[in-house]
């Protein structure tokens, strides 16, 4: 007996080109400290597979947009709509002393969703790549600055991101280090992230798509 | 609410205090030493020495706070919930208070032989049990360890300078500890000890966990909302180029 090919129904379809949804869309940013506005109606869209610089002076408010953006800190007005999970490196890295690299692994696992073995494992694919001292399996305390920024960030890298915040992500980097981050960069914009990088380096200008500069304001701001 | 992250941080908390080995063994010989100097002052040094255990167990409290303070944020971040770690490490640390209140209890019984042992053995327990939550609320409105440490010997010393019928001693948080310690020795009536202790230690896990979770990210504020702009600028004071 001879089998039908089951029977297709045809429908029409108009396909119009939509533009990608961003990654991260910050509009209307406020944020004041001590009566200082930090940020003032700042707004900010990161598209999937686009890489942004934030540049500007010391106290211009980067860390703070970028706190902001993590939800880490709530502005004083405006909105932030992420799709996707956000990875967050901050400048500092808030890592406990007397753990190793494999214990914040291990700590960070539940809250991804993984397994420690999957947690481990990752982590050690992802430091490998940035030439992480895994050997040594020492404390943090006992670290170098470098090697404590190559852990911080492969935390922030850990079960997946769609968007990253890298704020000074490579202080203390060695050259080759450096380097491989911004290869690194790049393979993650193949990869559909949205990347945005807090630099004061120039050079670095050149290796993303597009630079955002926030300047101090000119007028403090006066409570009324 | 997961069991699995609350174990894992408080297996990680456990790794990180056993690693601190000259801090964690002065803050059990402090007890030791307030026993020790008040022994030969018979029923005293009972009552002294295991109101003291409060500067071992708040303090180890205190520093795990504190150190955890600046992960906490990114922990919250990744996934974890503010009361999954408070109770991690509430977990891990009330039972190093029973380990340390174990040995202490077998230490004073042998050195004083009180009336009631078993009832010694709780009054130093009931000290440990309160002595975790207080330090995890110091910890958490402490700005530094400075401050948070201060705090301690200020509350855990005007506690020692008070006898446990004297009404001030009431409004302190380990006035039951105190009490039943005192019941132990001088068989005097417990009173409304007991539950005035636990009372205390809810009150002050709630304030702990209040800090936390006013202190913890704003990952459910950012707005999500339908995007109907895409807009790649930045405004205000900030342009792109």
């Amino acid at each position: 007996m001879p089998i039908s090919a089951p029977s297709v129904r045809r429908e029409e379809f108009t396909i119009r080109a939509v533009p990608p949804l961003p990654a991260l869309h910050a509009r209307g940013i406020c944020k004041a400290y001590g009566g200082r506005r930090v940020l003032d109606d700042v707004s900010l869209s990161v598209a999937p597979g686009e890489a942004i610089a934030i540049i500007g002076e010391n106290g211009a408010g980067k860390s703070t947009l970028m706190r902001i953006c993590a939800g880490l800190i709530q502005p004083d007005s405006g909105e932030v709509s992420v799709s996707g999970r956000v990875g967050y490196c901050p400048q500092e890295p808030g890592l406990f002393d007397l753990l190793s690299a494999d214990d914040h692994l291990a700590m960070f696992a539940p809250a991804l969703g993984l397994s420690r073995r999957e947690a481990v494992h990752q982590g050690h694919v992802l430091l490998s790549e940035f030439a992480f001292p895994l050997a040594q399996r020492a404390q943090c305390r006992h670290l170098s600055g470098g090697s404590r920024q190559k852990l911080n960030l492969a935390l922030a890298l850990l079960g997946g991101a769609h968007v990253l915040l890298l704020d000074e992500p490579y202080q203390g980097f060695d050259h080759g280090a450096y380097v491989s981050f911004w290869e690194h960069v790049d393979r993650w914009k193949r990869e559909g992230m949205g990347v945005v990088v807090v630099t004061h380096l120039l050079a670095d200008r050149e290796l993303v798509d597009r630079v955002v500069e926030l300047r101090i304001a000119a007028e403090p701001l006066v409570e009324p | 609410m997961s069991i699995r992250r609350i174990l894992v941080i408080a297996k990680l908390t456990g790794v990180e205090l056993l690693r601190r080995r000259i801090a964690l063994g002065l803050l059990t010989a402090l007890p030791l030493a307030f026993y020790g100097s008040q022994v030969s002052r018979g029923s005293d040094a009972v009552i002294t020495g295991g109101v003291a255990m409060a500067f071992s167990i708040a303090g180890a409290s205190i520093f795990v706070a504190l150190t955890a303070r600046p992960v906490d944020p990114r922990l919250i971040l990744a996934g974890y919930h503010p009361t999954e770690l408070l109770l991690g490490r509430l977990l891990l640390l009330e039972l190093f208070g029973l380990l340390v209140t174990g040995a202490f209890s077998v230490i004073m019984v042998l050195g004083s032989n009180p009336a009631h042992p078993w009832g010694l053995a709780a009054g130093v327990a009931l000290v440990a049990l309160t002595s975790v939550p207080f330090g995890l609320a110091v910890g958490g409105v402490s700005p530094h360890e400075l401050e948070g440490v201060l705090i301690l010997i200020g509350v855990v010393g005007v506690q020692l300078t008070l006898a446990s019928n004297q009404l001030a001693t009431k409004f302190l948080p380990f006035w039951g500890g105190q009490r039943l310690l005192d019941h132990s020795v001088n068989q005097i009536p417990m009173g409304a000890a007991v539950p005035a202790n636990l009372a205390y230690a809810a009150a002050l896990f709630a304030i702990a966990t209040y800090v936390m979770t006013r202190r913890a990210p704003a990952v459910g504020g950012a707005k999500r909302h339908s995007r109907q702009t895409l807009a790649v600028t930045a405004r205000g004071l900030g342009h792109s180029r």
